[in-house]
This record gives C-alpha cells, structure tokens and sequence, in this order.
C-alpha cells in the first residue's frame, strides 16, 4: 500500500505522505523515548501526556486511511476496506489468543502497544493476497 | 460480473489508464472491473454506458436474467 509507482493516484500519493509523517512522529518519540529522554517522567502524571502523544500517530494513521477511502474511487475503497477488517480480525485473534495464554498458560507478557505494529505487519502480509472486492 | 468492457475498451486503442482518466477512476479499477475482481456500482455502470454509447446490459451480464 506504501508503493509509488506511476500508475498510483493524488490519493495514493497523499497517502504515502500522510502515513510516513506520522510513522516518522511514533518513531522518533519511541526512539527519544529508548534513549531515555524521558526517564525523569516515568510514573509521573507526565507520564500520561506521553502516552497520548505516542499514541497520536495511530489515530492519525487511522485518519490518513479514512482519507484514502474518501478521496479514492468504489475499487480502491472497497478493497482497502477488506484489506483492513481481515488485518484487524487476524491481529485482534492473534493479540487475544495471546492474552489468554499470559491468562492461562503462563506466557510471558505481551505489552498492549504491540497490536498496532503486528496489525500492520498482518496487514503487509495478506493484503498481497486480497485482490478482488467481491 | 461478466462484461465486454476490455473488447470495448480495446476496439478504440484506449489503455487501462486511459479508460480509467475518462471514467474519472483508477486504472487498478478498470482492470478490477475487466477481470471481474470488482462488480461496478450502478452509478459506474452508467457512466461506462453512456461513455460507450450503449445500454448497460450490452456491456454487463445481467446475472439475473
């Protein structure tokens, strides 16, 4: 979904920009954050504040798909549609299924952050595959 | 949904993405509709029609009938 070649439309185009402005933001406040830019914060109130603005690039990514959607023709729309309830779907299963286990089996834990990475990873890999909107 | 719209398509020298500029959609939605991956809306349907000076149901298959 992240390729431009020169078939893609001003939407897709739009797109790609959108999405690596906020990948670029998640990446750089998780980077700093690594780093330990933020120690002095942590369990603090202000430790709130950071969450949310890591977290506002995925409220943004969501919104730059909406865009696509809206700014896309019936094809493009439907079949980003299905490409992202299949991924969702299998990344919820997946992240639930985790969840029990830490519940009942044992496994290690699991932070909550990690449904949105595995969501697109998910995502990379069946959206090769759904080609039809039907 | 069976269509004729490649032999349409190509019985004027139009590419994909030609076809797609004229439809005011994409060229991955003309090859959709081609190959029978995406059913068009009504509201596509029409605009093929009227592009090709035809009916509707001479581009599209009816499958109901």
């Amino acid at each position: 979904m992240l390729a431009m070649g020169k078939s893609t439309t001003p939407a897709h185009r739009k797109y790609v920009i959108r999405t690596l402005s906020f990948m670029a933001g998640y990446v750089a406040v998780n980077v700093a954050a690594i780093f330990g830019a933020f120690d002095e914060i942590h369990g603090k109130p202000a430790a709130w504040v950071l969450a949310l603005v890591v977290s506002a690039p995925v409220a943004g990514q969501m919104w730059a798909t909406l865009s696509l959607m809206n700014e896309s023709d019936e094809f493009v729309r439907s079949l980003t549609a299905k490409q992202f309830i299949v991924a969702a779907g299998i990344a919820m299963a997946l992240f639930s299924t985790w969840g029990f286990a830490e519940s009942y089996a044992d496994a290690p834990h699991a932070p909550g952050w990690l449904i949105y990475p595995l969501f697109w990873g998910v995502y990379g890999f069946v959206a090769p595959f759904i080609k039809s909107s039907k | 949904m069976k269509n004729r719209l490649k032999l349409l398509r190509v019985e004027r020298g139009w590419t994909q993405e030609q076809l797609g500029q004229a439809l005011g959609v994409s060229r991955q939605a003309v090859n959709a509709i081609e190959t029978e991956k995406h059913d068009p809306s009504l509201d596509l349907a029409y605009r093929v029609a009227v592009l090709f000076a035809r009916p509707v149901e001479d581009i599209f298959e009816n499958p109901h009938g």
